[in-house]
């Protein structure tokens, strides 16, 4: 089935979140690692919804 | 070449092979899951060793964002690869080809994609190519160059060979952990290299870093977008990604980690391409950024570090090369050699496509090698620039197929080729001649590079274009129509409940024969093992589910098209005039297997589906629901006590393949058109037991076309309780008749006696002679006597013989000699008007015990010395008995429950209350009725009973028929 909270989250991700983090990640007077924590708060997110995975093989 | 660099090449090889040996054998969870993802990350080649420094030099932080939008496909999986997989698990699929294919139908779309595929791929190979050059003119001597690039041609040769012949996903598997794995382990080396050696420390290249304003120079510039977008759409196409995620070898749990540990990887990766690029513009090496994994180290005099670099990149180059020729060279086969092959005709079917698909991918490599010859003034980030867009004009097609079902062939086909031809005439031409000055002139757009971030999106534009347009205005064929949308994202494969013409695994066998020859045999046994099927099967179901198995395995050995071919030629499936119902059982399966998947109302409706399936199986009554052909959908778990028939076997086969007496019952019924059959009679393991059957019709479905319901109750403990009740009552009227019988004995027995006396005197010979005479008719009186007697008081319905044809008169005189027995004083005056050659087929037990309940009841309601009326008459195939009595008649407060048991008229003593329940249940057991009126016929006193009978109780036939044929069997 079409998992809708996934296409939420996107949706949210995609107009609001990323747009926000991007410009937050690409300061000039930033320190240059910041995109890498913000990609990584993306991993973090991955880890969690998939954690929360119900298995047909369970 | 230095050694120190050729033995840390060597060593790290070695090492990178241990290494993913070790995780392969290791078979632990994460073990795997991190095999898994290193091998997805190699498949996408040396972008990250060299393409990612180059990307980062050229655009900063464009890097990150492209390849976060890499991985991003795997965050997003169930929205892609989920379905895909679910799809894959009843079809299977071999290629991404193979699902487009599959969902867009026709040759046409074999071939075209998979030439699209294979031109996209084509700059993949040169970037490959290109690192394998750079890391081999950095390392080795002009003269020794190009024979070790030989040397590792044959390599890659040997390896398509082996892998192809081994387990090619395991082989490769290998060989591409270990190649990230180095890669890994190279960069981190590396970067800590730089960082200490060129800056200091950490600290003090987070101060140059600020204080040269290197963030403000890595800002995102205009491509960016362009570069962010491709790298997520080829994502989705990249022929890596799609068979390593769809393969069946790798669990839902597995394929699920690279929604975090693939870009976690990534992200380790990615984090030392920067302080690289900023150690690089500090040493200033006379080489390009792609090449600062190997360059760095070696500056720094750290020989064995720059090996190992360029052992990552020499694995990395050659596991791609590898694994992408095997896997184009499959599609190859698939789409072009094996739909006209005739299979059948190779006994050695599987060495044959080894031997072909090995072939294949070396040929790939080669022609791939002499392009390469011919591109020239590209950078590795070039190559996969411009592949990666040529990929992302396949990707419109593939989420089509999971999203969209209005897509048809023609949108598909005319969409991806004018998008490939345009990528292919703006990026992939200049690459060779340089840029189309005329063209140019005339579209004011530089081709090549210099303008990639508009091309790409422009071809990919005209490709969604041209395919949204054809097909809003091109019809679909209802196979079209089918296939799309049973590729939807949110569906659930349904299999029709289709009718195959094989009936038997073996003709299963033998059909496929025609078509794979001597490898037929293994492919069934094969299918039945998964299926856990035995050589036996004759269920439709069951041979539906293999023929499915069957499908889908030739899918994943010869593609879909050849697949599709052998199926039609060899097991095609028999049409219908109506449309076929879905196939209940699998869809039931299907939702034990999916339920938990469903959300809102599709589970709140699967919930109530669970719900009325266990009422269903919980009924304490037998259920079936039967197709119009036959087969079992549904059978409970009291059917499945009563006849100790499984749920599992019964279910999905037909009436024909349950075992006796219960094929014969079920079946003769299910061809009989009553609505009901009481009291059938069945041996079932030499015990009687008595069933009713019952059947309704589905209302969903015309009557010609509809499923049956079927109920079945045991009624054996409630026939047996009236037989008791029965047997008690007749055993009552013995003891009754006892006196009259002892009246009826004696009378003879004082007439032997006087006799006997008057013979001790007699010496006259014709005196003797009489009295002899007269003392054997009254013995034969006396044994005519007890004889109706003992016959009488026999009566287990569960030992009956078959029905006879008997004398209606002589039974009801033997029954008013009965009667007479129990009432000799009484002088009542049965009268008997039936024609004597008047008969009937019934059990002249029974029948007499009928009788006797009623003349009994008109004898005692007769006053002294009052007749009683019997009549017979034949009325068609009924015989109607009357029994008329001119006694007091019956009540109106009793009369319309004189047949239930336990009703009585006579004082408390005379009577039980169960003569004329027992006449009822005797008449309705030979399928008659019985009735009763007051006053009598034709009278205005006494009462009438009425007893139609069947000339031949049709009812009884059948559960007779049901007994000689268990006794057949046995």
């Amino acid at each position: 089935m079409l998992n809708y909270r996934l296409v939420a989250a996107l949706i949210l991700l995609g107009a609001a979140v990323l747009p926000m983090a991007t410009q937050w990640a690409m300061e000039p007077n930033g320190s240059w690692f910041r995109p890498f924590v913000v990609w990584s708060l993306v991993i973090l997110s991955g880890y969690i919804v998939q954690r929360h995975r119900v298995w047909d093989e369970s | 070449m230095n050694p120190e660099t050729l033995l840390a090449i060597l060593g790290s090889l070695a090492i990178g092979g241990l290494a993913a040996e070790f995780l392969l054998r290791l078979n632990h969870p994460m073990a795997n899951a991190l095999s898994l993802n290193l091998t997805l990350v190699a498949g996408s080649g040396v972008l990250m060793a060299m393409g990612g420094l180059e990307l980062a030099g050229r655009y900063g932080y464009t890097l990150i964002l492209a390849m976060i939008a890499f991985t991003l496909i795997f965050l997003f999986s169930p929205l892609i690869f989920f379905p895909l997989r679910r799809l894959v698990a009843v079809i299977k699929f071999a290629t991404p080809i193979d699902f487009l294919t599959f969902r867009y139908r026709g040759s046409a779309v074999a071939r075209i994609a998979c030439v699209c595929l294979i031109g996209a791929s084509l700059p993949l190979f040169l970037a490959q190519f290109s690192a394998l050059q750079a890391v081999l003119q950095f390392n080795l001597n002009e003269h020794l160059q190009l024979p070790v690039l030989v040397a590792i041609i044959a390599a890659i040769a040997l390896i398509n060979s082996r892998a192809i012949r081994a387990d090619t996903a395991r082989y490769l598997s290998r060989l591409m952990s270990a190649s990230t794995f180095l890669l890994l382990v190279a960069m981190g080396v590396t970067v800590w290299l730089c960082i200490d050696n060129v800056f200091g420390g950490i600290e003090a290249m987070n101060d140059w870093v600020e204080s040269t304003g290197q963030t403000e120079k890595m800002r995102i510039g205009n491509p960016a977008y362009s570069i962010i977008s491709m790298f997520l759409i080829a994502s989705i196409a990249l022929p890596l990604n799609f068979n390593l995620l769809i393969s069946n070898q790798i669990s839902d749990r597995l394929s699920s980690s690279t929604a975090y540990v693939y870009p976690l990887l990534i992200l380790l990766l990615c984090v030392p391409v920067l302080p690289l690029l900023w150690a690089g513009s500090i040493l200033q090496p006379s080489l390009p950024p792609q090449d600062y994994l190997y360059v760095l180290p070696a500056l720094l005099e750290y020989k064995v570090v720059s090996g190992l670099g360029s052992a990552s990149i020499l694995l990395l180059s050659v596991s791609l090369i590898a694994s992408l020729s095997i896997m184009l060279s499959r599609m190859i086969l698939n789409s072009f050699v094996l739909p006209n092959k005739a299979l059948h005709r190779q006994p050695k079917l599987d060495d044959w496509i080894a031997h072909r698909t090995t072939i294949t991918s070396i040929m790939l490599v080669v022609m791939a090698l002499l392009v390469d010859t011919r591109a020239t003034g590209l950078g590795i980030t070039d190559y996969y620039l411009i592949g990666f867009a040529g990929l992302a004009q396949l990707t419109p097609g593939m989420l089509a197929a999971l999203y969209l079902p209005t897509v048809n062939r023609d949108g598909f086909l005319i969409g991806l080729c004018a998008g490939i031809s345009l990528w292919f005439g703006t990026l992939v031409v200049p690459m060779f001649s340089g840029p189309w000055e005329a063209l140019e002139a005339y579209t004011g757009i530089a081709m090549g590079m210099e303008n990639w971030h508009i091309w790409s999106i422009e071809a990919l534009l005209v490709n969604v274009l041209l395919c949204t347009f054809f097909s809003a205005f091109r019809n679909m064929d209802s196979e079209q129509t089918y296939y799309a949308r049973l590729c939807m994202a949110d569906n659930i494969y349904v299999p029709a409940r289709v009718r195959l013409d094989q009936v038997s695994v073996n003709e299963v066998k033998l059909s496929l024969k025609r078509a794979l020859g001597d490898n037929a045999v293994p492919e069934v046994n094969n299918a039945l093992a998964i299926l856990k099927l035995e050589l036996d099967e004759r269920r439709p179901a069951a041979l539906r589910q293999l023929r499915d198995q069957l499908s889908a395995s030739l899918n994943l050995r010869f593609g879909v098209l050849a697949a599709n071919r052998i199926m039609q030629q060899t097991l095609p499936l028999r049409l219908s005039a109506e449309k076929e119902p879905d196939d209940i059982y699998l869809i039931e399966s299907m939702l034990a297997i999916h339920g938990n998947r469903l959300t809102g109302l599709a589970s709140e409706l699967n919930k109530l589906r669970v719900h009325h399936r266990e009422i269903l199986d919980n009924l304490p009554i037998g259920l079936i629901s039967l197709a119009p052909s036959g087969e079992i959908l549904k059978w409970n778990s009291a059917i499945a006590n009563y006849t100790q028939i499984t749920a599992e076997f019964a279910t999905g086969s037909s009436i024909a393949d349950l075992a006796q007496p219960w094929q014969a019952f079920i079946g003769d019924f299910v061809s009989a058109d009553v609505p009901s059959h009481d009291g059938v009679r069945l041996l079932v393991d030499n015990q009687t037991r008595w069933f009713n059957i019952q059947r309704s019709i589905a209302h969903n479905q015309s009557e010609s076309n509809a499923d049956q319901v079927l109920l079945i109750e045991e009624q054996t403990q409630s026939v047996m309780l009236m037989q008791s009740y029965m047997d008690n009552e007749r055993l009552a009227s013995v003891g009754r008749l006892a006196a009259g019988v002892a009246h009826e004995i004696g009378n003879p027995l004082t007439g032997i006696a006087c006799i006997a006396q008057n013979l001790r005197f007699e010496r006259e010979q014709t005196k003797v002679e009489t009295a002899s005479l007269q003392i054997l008719s009254q013995t034969d009186r006396i044994d005519r006597i007890v004889k109706s007697l003992i016959n009488f008081s026999r009566g287990d319905k569960s030992k009956r013989k078959a029905y006879q044809h008997v004398n209606l008169k002589q039974v009801i005189e033997e029954a008013i000699e009965l009667t007479s027995l129990g009432d000799e004083e009484r002088r009542v005056d049965f009268f008997c008007a039936i024609d004597p050659e008047l008969g009937i087929k019934s059990d002249p037990q029974q029948l007499i015990q009928m009788l006797l309940n009623l003349f009994s009841n008109a004898l005692d309601a007769s006053p002294d010395y009052a007749r009683v009326y019997i009549t017979g008459e034949l009325l068609g195939d009924i015989i109607e008995i009357t029994v008329s009595d001119r006694g007091i008649g019956i009540g109106k407060e009793v009369r319309d429950r004189v047949f239930e048991p336990f009703v009585t008229t006579k004082e408390p003593g005379q009577g039980t209350g169960l003569g004329l329940w027992v006449v009822f249940n005797l008449v309705s057991d030979l399928g008659g009725s019985v009735s009763l009126t007051s006053p009598a016929r034709g009278s205005d006193m006494g009462s009438t009973a009425i007893m139609r009978l069947p000339c031949k109780p049709l009812d009884h036939t059948a559960e007779y028929d049901v007994e000689t044929r268990q006794q057949e069997t046995l």
